[in-house]
């Protein structure tokens, strides 16, 4: 037990006390605070159970008798249900977590928008202003001069073709316009070639899927496709996309070094904010995430959605 | 975000409405706020008239809990206020109201507000979106610069 555990056990036996002399509302009031704050703190429900079981049983060393452990085990018991209640405040349905997950995405997808204008339609047109500009100081220079600003201008194009690629990634209009896998096979392209590794696509999937479900796809393979440049030292990677019976299949495979996926997804484990945010957005949509990986054997994302929770998430906006 | 209710009106003035319909007069009790020692007395006369009412020991609790939500928000945002209680008794069922009245600040956003985890405060944003869990029946009426007044309800299963 941690010292801070240690500090509340004190104080919900220094309450207990209280209560069995003869404490009050107030007693009751001040162990709802208490829940409060051990809820402020992040302990969990099983922390606070063991708290309390901690300071029951020192309570009782002290029971001379049979009526003074039932009156003990009474004023417990009042003074932790008000020590839970806080805890009840914050119980949420799983559709709820969910909308809530869906809003984020939601509002994450706008702010992927704005950012995105600003870096094709902004950022594009101060460029070609530079590219105006330069053209005009070239014709007053000298011809070695001229070669020099010409490499200069070759950088400026290179930049632009960074800032589409990293505009249409960021919230490609080619997934609006034309799906899914035109919209994949594009991103692709664009990381195989920033990354130095190859990245092949396969689909055998004809129609055009909701919405919310094409987006969901959509970030968690852009995701899995940078972790793979990021951390997996890969040569190649494949993306297949297909349907078995009523589900929707998609996997993400690479040859890189892979990882320790129980220890990085254990509770409390260093679980990269990006695995963790796949697995929400899935779950937004009713879909899962396995993983299968190990030192050296390479990665395998799968991903599985229900047909009919790909339908409902026809529901989930853009 | 769902079912609580939004409406402009003066909450400081606003009138507690009588919920009876039968023979039995409503019982009502009203509590200054201004302390943490007035939370403690509302607690204990909502805590006792829900028990003659009839609620069992976890809705106690939550009734309880729910009145020292909502006269904490009192002393963090108004710094006074009033907590109402009022004992419902209609034909075919019973429960208690809770009123808090307070003619503080007033909130801004009350859908931002009925959001989990927002608090202007720093504190827990445990509030409102918890009252309105632990509860039957949930209304806010805020104004900005008037105040604010939340009721809810809880009816004896």
């Amino acid at each position: 037990m941690s010292t801070d555990q240690g500090a509340f056990t004190d104080q919900f036996l220094a309450l207990l006390q209280e209560r069995l002399h003869g404490g009050g509302e107030d007693t009751l009031q001040r162990s709802y605070e208490l829940g409060r704050r051990l809820l402020g703190e992040g302990l969990g429900v099983l922390s606070v159970a063991t708290i309390h079981h901690t300071a029951v049983l020192r309570a009782l060393e002290g029971a001379r008798s049979q009526e003074q452990t039932l009156d003990i085990l009474s004023a417990a018991q009042s003074l932790f249900m008000e020590n839970l209640s806080p805890y009840e405040l914050t119980q949420q349905t799983l559709h709820g977590v969910n909308l809530a997950w869906r809003r984020l995405n939601e509002k994450l997808e706008a702010e992927a928008k704005r950012i995105a204008h600003a870096l094709h339609d902004e950022a594009g047109q101060l460029l070609a202003t530079a590219h105006i500009s330069l053209a005009d100081l070239a014709e007053d220079l000298p011809p070695r001069s001229q070669r020099r600003l010409q490499e200069t201008r070759d950088i400026l194009d290179q930049i632009e073709e960074q800032f589409r690629r990293i505009s249409h990634e960021l919230r490609p209009t080619i997934l609006d316009d034309l799906g899914l896998v035109p919209a994949v096979e594009f991103l692709a392209e664009g990381i195989s070639k920033r990354g130095g590794f190859g990245v092949d696509v396969k689909s055998h999937i004809e129609d055009r899927l909701p919405p919310g479900l094409e987006t969901a796809l959509y970030r968690i393979i852009q995701e899995a496709l940078t972790n793979v440049s990021r951390h997996a030292q890969a040569r190649r990677a494949d993306i297949r996309l297909w349907r078995a019976g009523h589900d929707l299949h998609c996997s993400i495979r690479d040859d890189g070094v892979g990882f320790d996926a129980q220890g990085v997804l254990r509770p409390g484990g260093h679980a990269g904010l990006g695995l963790m945010g796949m697995r929400e957005r899935l779950a937004a949509v009713g879909g899962a995430l396995s993983i299968t990986t190990g030192h050296g054997q390479g990665t395998e994302l799968l991903i599985t959605i229900p047909r009919e929770n790909a339908d409902v998430s026809a529901n989930y906006h853009r | 975000m769902g079912d609580y209710f939004v409406a402009h009106q003066e909450p400081g003035s606003r009138r507690v409405r009588k919920f009876s319909r039968d023979n039995h007069s409503p019982r009502e009790c009203v509590i200054k706020i201004e302390s943490d020692a007035d939370v403690v007395i509302a607690r204990r006369k909502g805590r006792s008239m829900a028990a003659d009412i009839g609620f069992e020991p976890r809705d106690l609790t939550r009734i309880t809990a729910a009145i020292s939500e909502l006269a904490r928000n009192i002393i963090a945002y108004a710094k006074r206020g009033e907590i109402v209680l009022l004992s419902i008794d209609q034909e075919k069922r019973q429960g208690i109201a809770v009123v808090s009245r307070d003619d503080g600040p007033g909130i801004r956003d009350l859908s931002q507000a009925m959001r989990d985890g927002f608090s202007t405060s720093g504190r827990l944003g445990l509030g409102l979106p918890g009252v309105k869990r632990l509860m039957d029946e949930f209304e806010i009426v805020s104004e900005p610069g008037r105040g604010t007044a939340v009721t809810v309800r809880k009816w004896k299963s």
